[in-house]
């Protein structure tokens, strides 16, 4: 890659986590939370989102992020009230910057009425000309990201120059420092970076660094070994001097280094915050595209690496003040000898102290080191020791592990065959092997758990979306992001959420005029909740709407002929009525929802992960869509069954209860071919299962048998009559359709212990295909 | 074991030439060396990773005894970045590393 798309596909890794803070920073003021350490990421946010933007003169993008910029500085000094109205228009703004920034990526456009829509909004905010863009201004805010390092908890007022900070900042048991450090050339030459000095210092409290380039000479004059800067700092920390001085410890031999107490008599900063420090490149000619070509296409002229440690320091520190234009420059001079560390890595250093300072503390993986980042590699610190692995490789490792579990089942079948006693070695170390293969199963499949928060981030935008588009006001309320499932259930999450989250806002919740009328909040609450219970996954999508209107339901079934006029349904049974197909209780297609896609999609997408989904509903209070999933879609809990010799595994989930029919309690209807069971005083259909799969064609007398009560995914009830049981175990799933052809009754397959291959049962399609064969209208409903 | 666990990758070397082979064919974001060593010593090692173009600006730490100011003095003129102080806790190591990398 040229070093210029390298350096700008940091950039666009960067937004991406600028993104991400962004949103957060706004949700939580959305939360009420006014704090101005929280307004000022968001400003800070967008402000980098900017800079980068003009370094690559994506006008577009600038051009947004600067009015929105605009709005938000003006809340950050109290012009504007962030009140909810505010933020709302704000969480809008940050969709549309998503836009700019996805569309600048891929050399797209951004939908040109929206964005305007979106300008005209925050200028209406700002008032008037506020964010009109004038020469000087677009020079100074064209300032690279780098220099435009805030260091954490600086005092707002810093951010206009000339302000000297209060001297009421230095709070309770804190003292203020005054420390200039000057950097001898030998510091350089051990590989000392006074950058990583200043970044060490900033841990220890509230710091202001004021660089001194008085020095610098022009560029053609400067030489590769030599030090010219020197940097005056103001430190307010409860630790004392002796800490300070460990911070230069490794360094104080080779710099000029001076700690003083301030004293609260001296004005503050004055001496070196009033006037920005005297700099090479005169601020006129400063043209970020030219300097970077410059840069890249120079820095192959150096001979010495000390000086790249200077560098990338300079940049990092710069002050907080608002960067003026002679500030960016600055890394040029410098920079221009290093030929390993290239601009990437220049930039990527300098975004590295950003983040280093303005987040947590964390020791940066050497990974991110000068080295990587002039490969275009990360720039964001990685202090988890995290990995990346292709997910193929995962997927390798699960399917071997599925072949162990089988070949250790078969094992422990064979010693048992081969008449060894219990407490023989052999049997106890393979008692061993069998819980350690348990663990690794476990510790493999946690591999590909993954927090549910991937998914749920999506959701906030869908919302606003859709409350625009409804015109309703809704409030999202997440929880659970943190439970773990299985990549692929992930995945195939978003598109039911998705659905039932525009479906409760379309369908459950009211406008607010109604919402008032009802002397509900005219707010309405969405919640959308995972949670584990089980084994499985749960996702619950709630409102605090309307409910289900039942009456209206039972039309719209018997209408289309779902239901026969005379039925007779609990509630549960209407409001699950939703989810048959071609339901929908939109009277007019809306935008939104109503797309003829209805809820039977999404129960099939769910029913197709092994999962149910259901539905509660309070009249006038809301509803609850409850969607469980399984945790994992590589193994299985079930029951092992023989039929005609064949052995099966009917799936736990679906199995109620197991039972011995006696003879007088089997009926047969019709020409005898089709049985029901009668259970307590319920009839259920009686599914031999040799027969249904075509391995027998005698009828299996049921006295003789094994009744197994199934529930399918849409709660019809079925007894299906098997030979024997053998007993429960956990299975390795193997597709079926990968390895043969679909076949009807069967989900998949799988390897048991003594090596043969059994077939899961599909007992959605198994209950189904018995109630298609006997169609009476009450069954029909049934057959949801 | 400490560096591991703070995300940092470690390679090891049982003396002081191995360790500038590791360096040169593998690379490294932060030099830690004992002084003494068999075959090469730490004042070499220094002395080795400077010499090279592609490492001038690494950062190296030496591991030191207090007592021992001089051997200190000599490895920080030779070019050592920075130094650890035996007997040394994992949370000074790592410190030490954070302070030296970037």
């Amino acid at each position: 890659m040229d070093p210029f798309e390298s350096i700008k596909a940091t950039f666009f890794q960067e937004c991406e986590e600028l993104l991400t803070d962004l949103e957060s920073g706004l949700l939580a003021m959305e939360g009420g939370d006014k704090d101005a350490e929280t307004i000022n990421a968001v400003f800070r946010a967008v402000h980098s989102i900017k800079g980068g933007a003009g370094a690559f003169g994506l006008e577009e993008l600038i051009r947004f992020a600067h009015v929105f910029e605009t709005a938000l500085d003006q809340i950050r000094s109290g012009v504007i009230e962030p009140t909810d109205e505010v933020v709302k228009i704000l969480l809008r703004a940050n969709d549309v910057l998503a836009d700019h920034v996805q569309a600048a990526r891929s050399d797209g456009a951004v939908e040109q009425s929206r964005s305007q829509a979106m300008l005209d909004e925050l200028q209406a905010l700002i008032g008037g000309d506020g964010g009109a863009m004038d020469a000087e201004e677009d020079e100074e805010d064209f300032g690279f990201v780098p220099v435009q390092m805030v260091v954490e908890e600086v005092p707002e007022e810093s951010a206009d120059p000339g302000a000297a900070p209060a001297a009421s900042d230095v709070g309770e048991g804190e003292r203020a420092w005054r420390i200039e450090f000057q950097p001898n050339p030998e510091m350089y030459t051990k590989a000392n970076e006074a950058g990583l000095v200043l970044r060490e210092l900033a841990r220890l409290g509230r710091i202001e660094v004021e660089i001194d380039g008085a020095e610098v000479p022009p560029l053609d004059q400067l030489m590769a070994e030599h030090a010219y800067l020197r940097w005056n700092i103001r430190l307010v920390t409860d630790k004392d001097v002796a800490a300070i001085r460990e911070v230069f410890e490794f360094v104080e031999d080779d710099c000029i280094l001076t700690i003083v107490e301030e004293t609260p008599a001296a004005a503050p900063a004055a001496a070196f915050e009033d006037e920005p420090p005297a700099v090479v490149p005169p601020a006129d000619e400063f043209d970020p595209a030219a300097l970077l070509a410059r840069l890249t296409g120079e820095v192959g002229g150096g001979e010495a690496a000390p000086e790249a440690a200077e560098a990338a320091p300079e940049s990092a520190p710069e002050p907080a003040p608002a960067p003026t234009a002679e500030a960016a420059p600055q890394p040029a001079a410098p920079a221009a000898e290093p030929q390993e560390m290239g601009v990437a890595g220049l930039i990527a250093l300098a975004q590295k102290a950003t983040a280093e300072v303005e987040q947590a503390p964390a020791p940066a993986a050497p990974a991110a080191a000068p080295k990587a980042a002039a490969s275009g590699g990360s720039s964001a610190p990685a202090p988890q020791a995290t990995i990346r692995v292709d997910l193929d490789r995962v997927d390798r490792l699960i399917n071997a592990v599925g072949e162990l579990v089988i070949q250790q089942a078969m094992l422990s079948q064979r010693v048992i065959e081969s008449g060894l006693a219990r407490s023989s070695a052999v049997a106890l170390g393979l008692e061993d092997l069998e819980l350690l293969t348990r663990e690794i199963q476990d510790s493999v499949m946690a591999i590909r758990a993954q927090p549910v928060k991937s998914v749920f981030q999506r959701m906030p935008r869908l919302v606003r979306e859709a409350a625009d588009a409804t015109g309703k006001k809704v409030r999202l309320v997440m929880e659970g992001e943190n439970t773990e499932v299985d990549k692929t259930v992930i995945e195939r999450l978003s598109d039911p959420i998705t659905h039932m989250l525009r479906n409760a806002i379309d369908h459950g919740l009211e406008g607010p005029a109604e919402r008032e009328m009802e002397g509900k909040p005219p707010e309405g609450t969405v919640r959308l909740a995972a949670l584990h219970r089980g084994g499985r996954i749960v996702i619950e999508v709630s409102d605090d709407g309307r409910g289900i209107n039942r009456e209206r339901v039972r039309k719209i079934a018997v209408s289309k002929g779902l239901i026969a006029e005379d039925a007779v349904l609990s509630d549960e049974e209407t409001d699950n009525l939703i989810f048959l197909p071609g339901f929908s209780t939109a009277e007019t297609i809306s935008d939104l929802s109503g797309r003829g896609v209805g809820m039977d999609v999404v129960k099939r997408s769910v029913v197709a992960l092994g999962g149910r989904i259901s539905i509660s509903s309070e009249p006038g209070k809301g509803s609850k869509f409850t969607m469980s999933l399984p945790l994992t879609l590589a193994v299985l809990d079930g029951m092992v069954v023989t039929s005609a010799e064949q052995t099966l595994v009917a799936p736990l989930s679906n199995i109620v209860e197991s039972l011995t029919p006696k003879a007088d309690e089997v009926h047969f209807l019709g020409g005898g071919q089709d049985a029901v069971i009668r259970i307590r005083d319920t009839f259920v259909p009686l599914i031999d299962v040799g027969r249904a799969l075509g391995f027998r064609d005698t009828p299996l007398n049921a006295a003789d048998s094994v009744a197994i009560l199934v529930e399918s995914e849409g709660g019809g009830k079925a007894a299906l009559l098997v030979d024997a049981i053998q007993g429960q175990r956990q299975v390795v799933i193997k597709s079926l359709e990968a390895n043969y052809q679909h076949v009807d009754g069967v989900a998949a397959a799988t390897i048991l212990g003594d090596g043969r291959v059994a077939l899961i049962l599909d007992v959605d399609a198994l209950v189904s295909t018995s109630r298609r064969k006997a169609a009476a209208p009450r069954e029909k409903r049934m057959a949801v | 074991m400490a560096l591991v666990q703070a995300g940092y990758r470690v390679l090891q070397a049982i003396d002081g030439v191995e360790g500038l082979e590791i360096l040169q064919s593998q690379g490294a974001d932060v030099v830690i060396t004992d002084i003494n060593m068999p075959r090469l010593d730490g004042f070499g090692v220094i002395e080795g990773v400077r010499a090279n173009p592609d490492h001038r600006a690494t950062p190296i730490l030496v591991l030191t005894t207090e007592s021992d100011v001089a051997k200190k003095e000599r490895a920080r003129q030779a070019g050592a970045t920075g130094w650890i102080v035996k007997p040394f806790n994992p949370v000074k190591l790592v410190d030490a590393v954070r302070r030296v990398a970037a």
